[in-house]
């Protein structure tokens, strides 16, 4: 938008006024005023949405506040204390570890296989890529009843096939299991997870200089030391961002593994997004719900502060 | 672009403006709701439509209903409370009145409709169940008892003439299913959702003479029978007598289709399995009413108190005797409600006159029923503030038992152990 110098007439004093709406500091304050605009919804948001309940569950989470104490209590670091000798919700710790450790290794690793395979030239390879993005794209719930069945004691086709194959005499109750409900829930993350990370290092592939490749092939390199001395140096950069944002989404992750297991049996498939949810409404004990929940926020920072701070050198 | 200072101002200022005028509005102040479980089941809508339209006929009055999945009514009147969107009334199972008694919108009918006028018209057993605290704070539409029920063509498949008065002799019909009727859960306990393996153990404990929680709030699983009880339903489990990942509708599925012997349920196992079965009224003489089996011949079977509330939250349509809210609940407890909609239910109803009403006296499955489940007994884990935590705790340890993580002698040990830890926390 362009502005007019107006001329008053008044002398040289007032020739160098630009407009008679001319507002302090300028152009620059006006321009920092449609960016408060712009970032006012997203703000508000964000207030209302995630500030605001995270600051209230951060003043609960030293209260008592459950159904026999309808109106919240403070009582300091009790529910801190309670968590520490829990060995129920000191289980949830351990079981979220092994799931975040499993379902982000085996979707990096299956991952970078298929960006591998789908970095050939080969027969069919545009829609080979464009189907390999439909676990990414189904509903997350749907992905899980998907499995749900696959797994199921009485129906699943997993038991069909064995049963026909002669590997098992009797359907067993894969979800039932501790190791078995502990599977399930990580083949079902790293199904849908395995097309956003194959993305990623397929669009580091593709900047990978060819002759390079070719080069080293001249060379005498075989395909595994391809892959140890020129990829995967390459795709560094890459692999960090994959798998931080793996950690952080698999520590965060609730719909697939309550939709398939509920935390069950028992509290095998119990992580802390599962714990938190349990705790605030099945047992309805908000206060540790809020106590529980700090400390789960409090695991997912170390990986977010890494990511942001990866994310901010690079810009 | 660039904007000015007073563009800026004004765009802020609308902004907020819209932001408050588009706060969800307030119900009007004489709408009547009714969350309902009952409403949520495909089969049992008519039902409570039924009475929708009976009432608004009577009165004038429509009573909006809100559906609601059984396992997440609690949820939502919880949430609700938070939100301050509580609807008229809700519909409860009798187990949940001690945790939603704490709330402090919940009316006293002992006010609101008149002690008198509830005892004049309701057994004071019946009535107990929706008492809490010594007030009447919810009312009684439906009523029975949690007990065994037997599918007698799966029975005669595995070729046992009646159903087993012992434990002893129940294995072995147990064991004749389960060679007999292929692909069958001779025995549908339910062994997945805490809101119901509480209820199946409970069933067990007492029949090897045992008890969870005493009336004075004192821990006592932790001992022989309750043991006992959870060895006995882990070698089930071994067997393939019983299976894993079953809830109740799971359960009264199977029945329904003549893939299981039996299983626990209330009078409503009549009604799901005349749908579950798609046979109608021709399932009737599937469903037979036995006597849970006890530890020796003579001892007394038991089953569990069960029954359906209303409860009614504060509010202008529940404000005062004439209110619509209050209306609504009167008209629940009219014979017209009483002697339609518990039997479509296949539930006995609440009110003195109806129970002694011909059609219920005369009723050949509540007749079965009541010689076969006798006097129940209070759930001993639903009467507790802690309710859900408790059930939680026995659900988590029988699991463990069931799916060979623990010996039952270890988790019965640990049960006891959180389950006195929670009483002690605020039972």
């Amino acid at each position: 938008m362009a502005f007019a110098v107006q001329d008053s007439g008044k002398g040289p004093a007032a020739a160098l006024r630009v407009s008679p709406h001319a507002e302090r500091g300028g152009l620059k304050a006006r321009e920092r005023r449609v960016g408060w605009l712009f970032l006012a919804p997203a703000l508000i948001a964000f207030v209302a949405v995630i500030l605001v309940p995270f600051l209230r569950a951060l003043g609960l989470a030293f209260t008592r506040y459950d159904l026999q104490t309808p109106v919240p209590e403070f009582i300091g670091l009790g529910n801190f204390h309670a968590i520490l000798t829990s060995p129920e919700i000191l289980g949830s710790f351990v079981t979220t570890a092994i799931y975040v450790v499993l379902a982000t290794a085996g979707s990096v690793l299956l991952g970078l296989s298929w960006a591998l395979i789908l970095n050939q030239p080969f027969r069919g390879r545009a829609a080979l890529r464009a189907m390999s993005l439909i676990p990414w794209v189904l509903p997350s719930t749907v992905t899980a009843f998907v499995w749900g069945w696959i797994f199921n004691s009485r129906f699943g086709v997993l038991n069909a096939l064995l049963t026909s194959l002669g590997v098992i005499d009797y359907p067993t109750a894969w979800l039932s299991t501790s190791g078995g409900a502990m599977t399930a829930i990580v083949i079902t993350k790293v199904w849908f997870s395995v097309p956003l990370f194959m993305s990623f290092f397929l669009a580091g592939l593709q900047s990978l200089d060819k002759e390079q490749l070719e080069a080293a092939r001249v060379d005498g390199a075989h395909n595994l030391a391809l892959l140890r001395d020129h990829i995967l140096p390459h795709l560094k950069p890459v692999m960090l961002v994959v798998i931080v944002l793996g950690v952080i989404g698999n520590l965060q992750h609730f719909d697939t593994i309550f939709a398939l297991t509920g935390g069950g049996p028992v509290r095998a498939t119990s992580v802390l997004s599962i714990e938190v949810y349990r705790r605030a409404f099945d047992q309805w004990d908000i206060g540790m719900a809020s106590a529980v929940g700090l400390l789960w926020v409090a695991t997912i920072l170390p990986a977010a502060w890494f990511y942001l701070r990866h994310l901010l050198k690079g810009a | 672009m660039s904007i000015s200072r007073r563009s800026f101002n004004l765009m802020m200022a609308s902004g907020a403006t819209a932001a408050m005028m588009a706060r969800p509005g307030l119900a009007a102040a004489t709408d009547v709701s009714f969350l309902s479980f009952t409403y949520a089941e495909d089969p049992n809508r008519p039902h409570v439509q039924a009475l929708l339209d009976g009432f608004k006929a009577k009165s004038g009055i429509a009573v909006e209903p809100i559906g609601s999945a059984w396992g997440d009514v609690q949820k939502n009147v919880l949430l609700r409370e938070r939100s301050r969107t509580l609807p008229t009334t809700a519909q409860l199972s009798e187990r949940w009145l001690p945790a939603m008694s704490k709330l402090p919108e919940v009316v006293n009918l002992d006010d609101a409709i008149g002690r008198d006028v509830l005892e004049a018209a309701i057994d004071p057993k019946v009535l107990a169940m929706g008492q809490a605290g010594g007030k009447t704070l919810a009312l009684p539409l439906i009523t029975g008892s949690i007990g065994m029920v037997a599918n007698k063509e799966v029975l005669e498949k595995a070729g046992v003439g009646a159903p087993p008065e012992t434990l002893d002799d129940f294995r072995k019909v147990l064991v004749a299913i389960r060679d007999k009727v292929p692909n069958s859960v001779p025995f549908a306990a339910a062994t997945k959702n805490p809101n119901s393996i509480p209820l199946d153990f409970m069933i067990m404990v007492w029949a090897h003479g045992g008890r969870i929680i005493t009336e004075e709030g004192k821990v006592v699983v932790n001992s022989d029978a309750a043991k006992a009880a959870l060895g006995l339903m882990t070698d089930f489990m071994k067997d393939r007598l019983i299976a894993p990942e079953l809830d109740r509708p799971d359960s009264r599925r199977l029945f329904a289709q003549g893939a299981s012997g039996f299983y626990f349920d209330a009078p409503q196992a009549l009604s799901f399995a005349r749908t579950l079965s798609g046979r109608g009224n021709q399932a009737d003489g599937m469903v037979l009413p036995m006597k849970t089996p006890v530890l020796k011949a003579g001892d007394t079977a038991h089953s569990i108190q069960w029954g359906h509330l209303v409860i009614a939250f504060k509010g202008a349509a529940t404000d005062g005797k004439d209110a619509a809210g209050i209306e609504w609940l009167k008209y629940l407890m009219s014979d017209e409600v009483q002697l339609s909609f518990p039997p479509s239910l296949s539930a006995l109803p609440v009110t003195k006159t109806a129970v002694a009403s011909p059609k219920v006296q005369n009723d050949p499955f509540f007749k079965a029923w009541a010689n076969a489940t006798g006097v129940p007994l209070t759930n001993e884990v639903g009467v507790w503030g802690n309710a859900p935590e408790l059930s939680t705790i026995i659900s988590e340890e029988v699991q463990a038992s069931l799916l060979g993580q623990k010996k039952p002698d270890a988790a019965i040990g640990s049960m006891a152990e959180r389950l006195e830890a929670s009483m002690a926390k605020g039972g």
